[in-house]
């Protein structure tokens, strides 16, 4: 996996939230106008906005002594519930969880193994948990008639569903807590002694290429890769990989750690990966400074190491000359460094993510707690979409809504999206039907009469519909971050952590208020 | 009547009920043990048939766990696997690429061409994407392991051992790398895991790759005995334990030994290729052949199955140049002889002698060598069609010419291997581009 995705933006994501929030409840507002003009008339419109007002005066007087109270009743319902009797099944994974772990694989891989275990095992252990708790406990409080007891005193609708979430939330944060402690136990205990566990800093630069000729371009060569991730430069060339790593920090020494790829177009001599090289280049004094070269250790880890005073060897002074990093090399506060193959006719790849600086290492304790607390944003953010969906609809319902959104929002939203732009041949579900019954495959032309067109009408619309649940469920990956501590990464805060708390917070607000319409609006005495 | 009965008798009822209908449970669908016979009436006919999960190989409890877990979805499983497979593959995520393998293997155990499939992409396009020598060979020996659990599983199909065998020997000794695999088959290259010695999953013994793979394709063989193989003609199928010892025995010579443990190989090349392979009884329609028969065997054949004796020449013919069987026994019959070994420890050590800038005696070595070639191809002219014997007689008569252009003198117009050397005109410019790339052009 990459550990490089795009950093989270603050202002621009708020602006593009109040936007879809302010849409949203415009065309909320706007449907329910509308019903209410037909339905009761002149009236109407005034009972909406009375609703509206109503609203904003139960979200502005909200107390917090009674939230707390119904989230203390909540968190009592779930011990009664027995949902901590999760720690038991989690107890026994752990004891146990020894035994089936390969013993004799290399150290870093049975780290890998065991952190991947840990964490694995904390979310598959409570985000059932949680998601059972939040969709059921309302609807069962409906049907036992149980929230008479409730409603009938001065609580506010909002604040039920407020406690409710907070209740959930804190024995959420009471399970994935105290997993986390013993999970970090256990892998202390589990590591062999010769493991190390790390977490990496990583400071990753800008990409761009120069061609054969020295040109500049955004891609290199492509070496007939369907995954056109990588790009290739040209060994014995004067292509290469240029990355611009912004260095704001004054060190004694540099690290560059590296993953690239070997592409051969001939044998060359076999026993020898091919030689890279890296040049660090101040773009504006014209210096070039060329490292000594490596053997590349393909998929696997090449590790440089760079001291402030650099001596090399100067072609076009034809002299040995010492240079010193920052004050020779950094120009406004850019390290520039170019990545050459030095084997003429083979090709070596690499990717933005590949290459980068890595700072001094946090201690393994803060990236994997930055992972536990990335369990709990999704448990909250599953309790938000339960507690709401059980509004408005019976506790098995609610749980199929919520699930459909983890299962769509954790590993089917590529998918839909090729669905959506078309890349997934088949067309729609009709069509899909149609090309099934009649033995086409999807590389066929549908003939063209109106009967396929009719067809393709009605796909539009759900493919419509699917638009929108593309863009309603998140992309719920970003939650899970054990691949980042697994690997022996930090947890970046600018791209992982942030953009999860940004995630929970944003539906959280929506949630709130479909709650509180919902549970204001519904018949309680159904059941 | 049942309304009658207390609660207390019902459950009485019902009890006996469950006691009466265990007993033809028990007696139809008692598990078998190891023991013939054993097992209930449905566990006998799967023995009887060999139907059952026991008798087709090492059972994976996870496996029949899974599959019952899954249900009818195991193909909608399996397809989903393929599919994140080859997403893995393109994305050269081999590691889980890895994992997905075997979870496919898991929901597919007795599928033999997912194994065959499989077990080639890892030995082949893998290891082929990774750079290090040391890493390609890691992945041709996940692709062995990976076929040789297939054959575990699958002890009565013959395609997975001939398959793991035609890995451990062909992949290993015949890729662009295999100086280095072959070293890495007794010596593997992860010290830390292996210290000085092989990796003891798929070489316990520290023996040489083709006399391992023998060891599989015997394998295959034994199993093809039992049950049909369907990848290619029996004839072919059963010479592979021949052939792969006929392997041994080139590449021995091929890294330059040729003391007796290369001329033992040949030996034991040529029995098993003339008396193992060469007895072996092949059925045609009405009668039963093999290669290893001549004129009075064939009269045999013909009186005792009552057939033509044309038709009986045809069948033999047809097996032996499928197999190449005669070129093969004359290749071994001749180098087994002191005199063909001699003629390849020369022209290997004339050449040695040339790198190191010894041209005199590089030179005598040749010249010897050359003479000693000649003798062999009037003993075995069979020889002289050989693409391995020709190149490396033209590529002695190239070291010979450089050496007296280097030395500046005129060559003989007479020199050893002259008549090949005009016969073969078309070999000679592929084989002087390597030996130019080799030892530079000539002036």
């Amino acid at each position: 996996m990459t550990f490089d995705h795009a950093p989270f933006l603050f202002g621009p994501a708020l602006l593009h939230w109040v936007l879809v929030f302010g849409c949203f409840a415009g065309i909320v507002f706007s449907v329910s106008v509308l019903i209410a003009l037909g339905v009761y008339g002149a009236s109407g419109p005034t009972a909406v906005m009375g609703r509206v007002w109503q609203g904003l005066h139960d979200f502005l007087g909200i107390s917090p002594r009674r939230i707390w109270a119904i989230s203390l009743l909540t968190i009592k319902e779930a011990v009664r519930r027995k949902a901590l009797f999760v720690f038991v099944v989690f107890a026994s994974l752990v004891m146990f969880a020894g035994w089936f772990l390969e013993s004799d694989l290399r150290a870093d891989l049975q780290v890998k193994n065991a952190v991947s275990f840990a964490l694995t095992t904390i979310s598959w252990l409570t985000l059932p948990v949680v998601l059972l708790l939040s969709c059921w406990g309302l609807p069962e409080d409906i049907r036992l008639r149980s929230i008479h007891t409730i409603v009938t005193k001065p609580v506010r609708r909002n604040e039920i569903v407020m406690g409710r979430i907070l209740g959930f939330s804190i024995v959420a944060s009471l399970i994935v807590s105290m997993m986390g402690v013993v999970g970090y136990v256990w892998i202390r205990r589990q590591v062999p002694n010769n493991a190390e566990l790390i977490c990496r800093v990583p400071v990753y630069g800008e990409l761009s290429f120069l061609d054969r000729e020295g040109n500049l371009t955004d891609k290199g060569v492509n070496t007939g890769d369907i995954w056109e991730f990588r790009s290739y430069v040209e060994g014995g060339t004067r292509s290469s990989a240029v990355y611009k790593f912004p260095m704001d920090k004054v060190t004694d020494n540099v690290r560059f750690e590296s993953r690239f790829e070997a592409f051969r177009t001939h044998k060359g001599r076999i026993g020898q990966s091919l030689l890279v090289r890296y040049v660090l280049v101040n773009p504006t004094k014209g210096l070039r400074v060329p490292l000594g070269s490596f053997e590349v250790a393909e998929f696997g880890l090449n590790e440089k190491d760079v001291d402030r005073q650099i001596s090399f060897f100067d072609e076009d002074k034809n002299d040995n000359r010492t240079v010193d990093l920052f004050d020779d090399v950094v120009d406004q506060n850019t390290l520039t460094v170019e990545v050459q193959c030095l084997d003429a006719g083979q090709y070596l790849g690499m990717a933005r993510p590949d290459m980068f600086i890595r700072m001094p290492d946090r201690s393994f304790v803060v990236g994997y707690f930055k992972a536990v607390v990335g369990v709990l944003l999704l448990s909250i953010f599953l309790i938000s979409i339960g507690v709401t969906s059980s509004t408005f609809v019976k506790g098995p319902v609610s749980i199929l809504l919520t699930f459909t959104v983890l299962l769509v929002g954790q590993g089917f939203r590529e998918f839909m999206l090729k669905l959506i732009t078309g890349e997934q041949k088949g067309g729609g579900p009709i069509e899909s039907w149609y090309r099934l019954i009649t033995h086409m495959n999807d590389t066929l032309q549908l003939p063209d009469n109106f009967g396929v067109k009719l067809m393709q009408s009605i796909d539009n619309l759900f493919m419509g519909g699917l638009w929108l649940v593309q863009h309603l469920i998140p992309d719920l990956s970003y939650f899970v971050m054990s691949p980042y501590v697994a690997n022996g990464f930090d947890v970046p805060w600018s791209t992982a952590m942030a953009k999860c708390i940004a995630m929970t917070v944003g539906y959280l607000v929506p949630c709130l208020l479909v709650g509180y319409y919902s549970l204001t609006l519904r018949e309680l005495e159904a059941k | 009547m049942i309304e009658q009965l207390t609660a207390q008798q019902r459950k009485v009822a019902y009890l006996i009920g469950i006691v009466v209908l265990m007993v033809p449970i028990i007696l139809l669908g008692m598990p078998a043990t190891d023991e013939a016979s054993s097992g209930g009436q449905l566990a006998r006919l799967r023995q009887t048939h060999d139907l059952g999960e026991s008798s087709l190989g090492k059972v994976d409890p996870t496996s029949a766990t899974m599959n019952l877990v899954l249900l009818g979805m195991r193909g909608i499983a399996v397809n989903l696997l393929r599919m994140e497979l080859d997403t893995q593959k393109d994305r050269k995520q081999w590691a889980q690429m890895r994992a997905t393998t075997e979870s496919v293997i898991l929901l597919q155990p007795h599928y033999i061409q997912v194994w065959r499939y499989l077990g080639w992409n890892l030995a082949y396009n893998v290891s082929a994407e990774w750079d290090a020598v040391e890493d390609r060979y890691f992945w041709v020996k996940e692709g062995a392991k990976f076929l040789m659990q297939g054959a575990e599983k699958n002890r009565r199909h013959p395609e997975v051992y001939w398959e793991t065998g035609r890995t451990l020997g062909q992949k290993i000794g015949r890729a662009d790398e295999w100086k280095h695999f072959r070293k890495f088959f007794k010596i593997d290259p992860d010290k830390d895991r292996y210290p000085n010695g092989p990796d003891s999953d798929i070489n316990p013994e520290g023996k040489d790759n083709y006399l391992v793979a023998k060891e599989w394709y015997q394998k295959a063989n034994d199993a093809e005995e039992q049950h049909e193989q369907h990848i290619m003609m029996r004839a072919l199928f059963r010479s592979y334990p021949a052939r792969s010892q006929l392997d041994y025995a080139e590449a021995l010579q091929k890294e330059g030994l040729f003391d007796e443990t290369t001329r033992n190989a040949w030996s034991l090349a040529y029995k098993d290729w003339v008396e193992g392979f060469g007895k072996m009884v092949f059925q045609e329609d009405d009668f039963e052949i093999y290669l290893e028969a001549d004129a009075k065997d064939v009269d045999q054949i013909a009186d005792t199955s009552k057939v033509d004796r044309p038709l009986v020449e045809r069948a033999i013919d047809i097996h032996q140049k499928v197999s190449n069987y005669k070129f093969w026994r004359t290749k071994a019959h001749a180098e087994m002889q002191v005199n063909t070994q001699g003629v390849h420890r020369e022209l290997y050590e004339a050449e040695q002698l040339f790198k190191k800038g010894d041209l005199e005696a590089s030179q005598e070595a040749l010249d010897s060598g050359l003479k000693r070639y000649e003798l062999m191809l009037e003993t075995y002219p069979d020889l002289g069609m050989d693409d391995n014997t020709l190149e490396e007689g033209l590529w002695a008569v190239m070291l010979w010419q450089k050496i007296y252009q280097l030395k500046n003198q005129i060559q003989p117009e007479e020199f050893p291997l002259k008549a090949i050397w005009e016969r073969e005109a078309g070999r000679i410019p592929n084989i002087q581009q390597d030996f130019n790339r080799k030892f530079g052009p000539s002036s």
